[in-house]
């Protein structure tokens, strides 16, 4: 299948779903009447939307009325009027925790103390205990904490690039300042944010995003490529980009890792 | 007396006036809750996108772009609302199981018949698995095109992202949906 032929696919595809403008659905159609796997292609996309549409839940009604709504979105601003997010007790308690964790280090850090007298080994032992124990609690609570938040912010990154190299790799559109050039521009600045947000966000050496250090790095790498290329990028560099990924088979390890991530 | 447009009623919410919500929630919450159900395929999870949808415009409201449209705007939320949701169902039971018990339920269209009804439900479950299979931008893709008919250059506004994004995104989604649904056609 050609790059020029993959372009029309995706026109058949889009004209199935009635997304064309009128020019473009002519050409479409044109090109349908001289291309028989074209024509089949549109024939099934067709029969799959029309069961898609057949969805009951499709045009479905709320099932309270708009009243009972109001209600419930003015009793969420009341209980969380700084935009809190009630639904995850679990994050609003290990921020209480943390908040705790945190007084209680400033404080001890903060207030003055006696000189303690040397006290028995057995007694420094129970008051090490007692002391200790909570503490080691709540910071391994907060551990568990950014374990989590540190593995979704990874698989979210990864979603992410995921988006952007798929559409690297499926069908880019033809550029219209440059003869034989691709459009890759918005690709290009979506791959640059996603590294300046993985240089900020992402940690690769963290325990709880090991598993996913070896994607993390092709993908960087892979972005680093789109990233470099021209708004208008010459389609065999692109063609090679193409042929990286699919060797690394990285859209499938994206995909197994962002599950694994997910947990 | 003209109705207020949405960029008031923005405005007002801006300003703290909670009044401002009830007539922007009027204009927009079916339309949003269709987008979310048909994303979560459960209605309970479809209101909690709603509900939060509209907390988070009155709590940025001060952070809207006057200039931007509200439509829009409400939809980035609301899908990225789902998708949040989506996530966290998904590592709550296990990526295997995540849908499962999501089989659509409480129908508020029409009253058809037992038969209808079975077919229906049955359809439901299949579009359900099918559509289980996309990538979480790809399905919010696919449903603002082909359950709520936005043009692209309208979900390329409301998410964020280039026309020729979109237009790889539906191309590769309905490729994927023909490849899964073709069994149930046949």
């Amino acid at each position: 299948m050609t790059f020029r032929h993959g372009r029309w696919r995706r026109r058949t595809t889009l004209l199935a779903l009635g997304a064309l403008d009128e020019a473009e659905a002519a050409r479409t159609r044109a090109h349908l009447g001289a291309c028989a796997a074209c024509a089949r292609e549109l024939t099934e996309s067709r029969a799959a939307l029309e069961l898609v549409r057949q969805d009951p839940l499709r045009g479905a009604e709320p099932p309270v009325p708009l009243g009972a709504l109001v209600a419930r979105v003015r009793a969420r601003l009341e209980e969380a009027p700084a935009g809190g997010r009630v639904w995850r007790p679990f994050l609003a308690g290990a921020g209480l925790l943390a908040g705790l964790v945190l007084a209680a280090v400033v404080s001890r850090a903060l207030l003055p103390t006696a000189p303690p007298a040397a006290p028995s080994p057995a007694a420094s032992m129970a008051a090490a205990a007692s002391e200790a124990g909570p503490v080691a609690d709540s910071a391994d609570a907060i551990r568990r904490l950014e374990h989590t938040l540190e593995r979704e912010r990874a698989a979210h990154y990864l979603s992410d690039a995921q988006d952007v190299l798929v559409t690297v790799v499926s069908a880019p559109q033809r550029c219209a300042r440059r003869r034989n050039a691709v459009e890759v521009g918005p690709e290009a600045e979506r791959s640059r944010e996603l590294l300046a947000r993985r240089r900020l966000f992402v940690e690769t050496d963290a325990p709880s995003t090991v598993v996913a250090r070896d994607v993390l790095d092709d993908v960087e790498e892979m972005l680093r490529e789109v990233a470099a290329l021209d708004a208008c990028a010459r389609p065999q560099d692109l063609e090679a980009i193409r042929g990286e990924i699919a060797r690394r088979r990285l859209l499938m390890k994206i995909d197994l890792v962002t599950r694994e991530l997910q947990g | 007396m003209t109705e207020p447009s949405d960029r008031d009623l923005m405005g007002r919410l801006a300003a703290g006036d909670r009044e401002a919500l009830e007539p922007l929630m009027e204009r927009h919450y079916q339309r949003l809750y269709r987008i979310a159900l048909a994303y979560l395929r459960r209605p309970d999870d479809a209101l909690d996108v709603v509900q939060e949808t509209f907390v988070k415009a009155y709590t940025h409201a001060a952070r809207w772009d006057g200039a931007a449209e509200v439509a829009p705007w409400l939809t980035r939320i609301a899908v990225n609302q789902a998708i949040d949701i989506y996530r966290r169902r998904r590592r709550r039971l296990g990526k295997e199981e995540a849908l499962d018990d999501a089989a659509p339920q409480a129908l508020a269209v029409g009253d058809p018949s037992p038969e209808r009804r079975v077919l229906g439900q049955e359809i439901g479950e299949r579009v359900d698995s099918a559509l289980r299979i996309l990538p979480e931008r790809q399905r919010a893709i696919f449903v603002l095109r082909h359950y709520e008919e936005l043009s692209l250059q309208e979900i390329a506004q409301a998410l964020d992202m280039s026309l020729g994004t979109v237009k790889s995104s539906l191309h590769r989604a309905v490729a994927r949906l023909r490849e899964r649904l073709e069994g149930v056609r046949s």
